[in-house]
């Protein structure tokens, strides 16, 4: 994509939000990379800003990274830092959380303060809110196994059990109530697991550690992996390809591994640990049955693993980026065999020094 | 049906949320809050027949017979006065108010209006705080309590809470007049105030940030407190507050003259102590193995609990709510008496009085 065929500039002003975390770093490289020049991160008082540093490292002489420092729960703040740009990419969220109030309110109000700011502004061209794979019930799919853009969206998200899964929903809700009502030209970018080097986690789409003991639940399912440099490129060309507007672009990298293979690579890797395989029939029941108490015992042990997770985290399913290849002309740059090996660096060096 | 409000719809107003739908004859009539997305995410989650961003609107229009206050400590002196002024019972998380003044305002309110108000101390409710308090009134102590000691821990480290505090010099709760400390230690504070016999006691404080905050740039936060209280003719205590001190307790101990008790607030468990000790090597390994018997026991106290399906994380919370509503609905005592509440608010402005005023500690030199 050249810069003539972009819907901004290389000098119109860009706002990343979340810029210091781990997608949000690679997204600012990305945008220096591709030469643009004027560019705004908003960070919070506590965030490490050693991934910016480094992101800005390499930038060309006349690259104007400005950083505001501030909070999106301030509607001040959000002003500031909405001022004036043509394209915002929305990546700050609320991570990490297990309460519902605290992670809505560092998603949903937060991105409210900011669609408000940013349409007091009038100058917005495009709103690139970056959502996420756990929005989808994976229930009742119209294509069958294949989850993708069509495929609902839990409708009951405080059924989860999932802070994290709750606000996002209703953050996406949110930012297309303001595309209805307000005109704002928003685009969503639903990225799968998102891995790369500083991330160390097992993702828990493979399985959970649990007193010592690794509960492998993926088995032979396809893990939606997606490396943080393609998603990042991902979401670039999602603000920067015009005619997009009002539309979905789930991102999931090609030759995803099964759970099983990415498991066994993982140990011949980065270190053994002893795991046994729990088949998606046990799983589920012991979800329902999970659930079940929960119910009759009112509460004193919270489903945090229900048929909700199970269906959105193991059952049987496979990922398209069909969309996004189709509209965006994005393609993962980095090959799953390189990016895995990559992560597994990552992660020994992490456990080196742990 | 008693016809309650939430007002506030943060983290904890989630737990008043939960535990009040676990009661029998009452229901959540209206919540509110200023950021109205906050209010509405609220009644999403649970059974709330309507949510509002203005309390006078809520109060007005929903009328509810008791509100629960579970905004930030700022706001509660204020919130409460509305709402006890508009007719209705209120309980207010802690800490109660700011100060003591504040505290006493209110509970003078209640009484004119004819209203009850308590405080959200509900690890006095918990199963363990229940079974200790029922020991001391069968006589465990062999009289009155003759000395104290609560210790509550804090981990700095591990919340995300923390980290936001740490980073942000305008946080809301640097700006409380006894900062962080003002937010965490009523609960420990107000152990200690259950049993003190006298209105005034004697408060010696000693505070300081600790080292590791002192590394991360840190000199405001006041994280470490050692308190000691006395009565002349009353028990002693030492209260202490620590985010560095390892394992992060809460317990409470007593001490009467003939035995003493020992809470365990997060296992749940009450231990004798025991008055006498044998005099032979007997005491090496039986006394041992009565320590061992008594935390079988609350193991299995804890299990019959669990199986009863009433050990859920706030448990004290629905039993205090409980008894709250029954001191409304059958005229009972409130839960907390007003003078624990007053007292424990008055130690706590103590407590900060000497804590602002502080001055480097006199070091013992060789010439003493």
């Amino acid at each position: 994509m050249t810069v003539d065929t972009t819907l901004v500039g290389r000098d119109d002003p860009i706002l990343i939000t979340g810029a210091s975390g781990f997608i949000g770093s690679r997204l600012l490289a990305t945008l220096v990379d591709h030469g643009f020049r004027n560019l705004r991160v908003m960070v919070r008082p506590s965030s490490d800003v050693a991934r910016l540093e480094a992101a800005a490292r390499h930038r060309a002489l006349g690259t104007r990274i400005e950083v505001v420092t501030g909070n999106l729960l301030s509607r001040d703040d959000c002003a500031a830092a909405a001022a004036g740009v043509a394209l915002v990419f929305h990546l700050a969220a609320a991570r990490g959380e297990k309460s519902v109030p605290d992670a809505f309110m560092n998603s949903v109000v937060t991105t409210r303060n900011l669609l408000d700011a940013c349409l007091a502004h009038a100058a917005l061209r495009r709103f690139v809110n970056v959502s996420s794979f756990s929005v989808y019930t994976n229930r009742g799919k119209t294509r069958g196994r294949v989850l993708d853009e069509s495929s609902p969206v839990e409708t009951r998200p405080e059924l989860r059990g999932d802070a994290y899964c709750f606000a996002k929903v209703k953050q996406d809700e949110l930012v297309v109530d303001y595309g209805r009502r307000f005109g704002v030209p928003w685009v969503m970018v639903r990225p799968g697991y998102v891995y790369g080097p500083g991330k160390t986690a097992i993702t828990g789409r493979v399985g959970l550690g649990s007193f010592g003991l690794f509960l492998h639940l993926g088995g032979a399912n396809p893990i939606p992996f997606t490396y943080v440099d393609n998603c990042a490129e991902a979401i670039l060309l999602a603000g920067l390809t015009p005619g997009v507007e009002g539309e979905v672009f789930n991102v999931v990298d090609d030759d995803l591994p099964s759970s099983r293979r990415f498991l066994r690579l993982y140990k011949a890797n980065v270190r053994r640990f002893a795991s046994v395989y729990l088949p998606h029939p046990v799983s589920f029941g012991l979800s329902w049955m999970w659930e079940a108490y929960a119910r009759w015992s009112h509460g004193q042990l919270p489903p945090v693993y229900n048929r909700r997770t199970w269906h959105a985290y193991w059952k049987k399913t496979r990922y398209s980026n069909a969309h996004a290849k189709r509209r965006l002309g994005w393609a993962p740059t980095v090959p799953m065999a390189e990016g895995l090996q990559r992560y597994f660096v990552g992660c020994r060096e992490a456990t080196r020094h742990a | 049906m008693l016809e309650v409000a939430i007002v506030g719809c943060g983290k904890i107003a989630d737990a008043h949320a939960a535990q009040i739908g676990r009661i029998a004859g009452c229901e959540i009539v209206g919540v509110c809050d200023r950021e109205p997305l906050m209010a509405r995410q609220l009644a999403e989650r649970f059974p709330v027949r309507r949510c509002y961003a203005d309390l006078a609107e809520l109060l007005d229009r929903a009328r509810p017979d008791v509100v629960h206050v579970t905004t930030p400590p700022a706001s509660h002196f204020e919130i409460a006065r509305a709402c006890l002024e508009a007719g209705c019972h209120v309980y207010v998380e802690k800490p109660l108010a700011l100060d003591a003044g504040q505290t006493r305002a209110l509970l003078a309110l209640a009484s004119e209006n004819g209203r009850t108000l308590t405080v959200g101390h509900d690890d006095q409710f918990s199963h363990a705080a229940r079974r200790l308090r029922a020991l001391v009134r069968d006589g465990a102590l062999g009289g009155p309590v003759v000395h104290m000691e609560s210790v509550y821990g804090y981990d700095l480290a591990e919340s995300g809470y923390a980290r936001a505090l740490l980073a942000d010099k305008t946080h809301w709760v640097r700006r409380l007049p006894g900062g962080l400390l003002q937010n965490v230690i009523s609960h420990g504070i107000a152990r200690i105030a259950e049993f003190l016999t006298g209105d005034a006691p004697a408060v010696i404080v000693h505070g300081f940030t600790s080292p590791r905050l002192r590394a991360l740039g840190e000199t405001a936060i006041v994280d470490e407190v050692r308190v000691i209280l006395g009565e002349d003719d009353g028990p002693t205590a030492y209260f202490t507050f620590s985010s560095t001190m390892r394992p992060s307790l809460h317990e409470l101990r007593l001490y009467g003259p003939r035995g003493g008790l020992l809470l365990d607030q997060d296992r749940e468990t009450v231990t004798r102590l025991p008055g006498t000790r044998r005099t032979s090597y007997l005491e090496m390994f039986v006394s041992p193995l009565d320590v061992a018997r008594q935390q079988v026991g609350n193991v299995l106290t804890n299990a019959r609990t669990f199986l009863g399906r009433d050990f859920h994380m706030k448990a004290g919370m629905k039993t205090l709510i409980e008894a709250f509503y029954r001191s409304i609905v059958d005229g009972a005592p409130p839960p907390i008496p007003y003078r624990e509440i007053l007292l424990t608010a008055r130690i706590m402005d103590v407590v900060f009085d000497q804590l602002r005023a502080r001055r480097p500690a006199e070091v013992i030199d060789d010439r003493r």
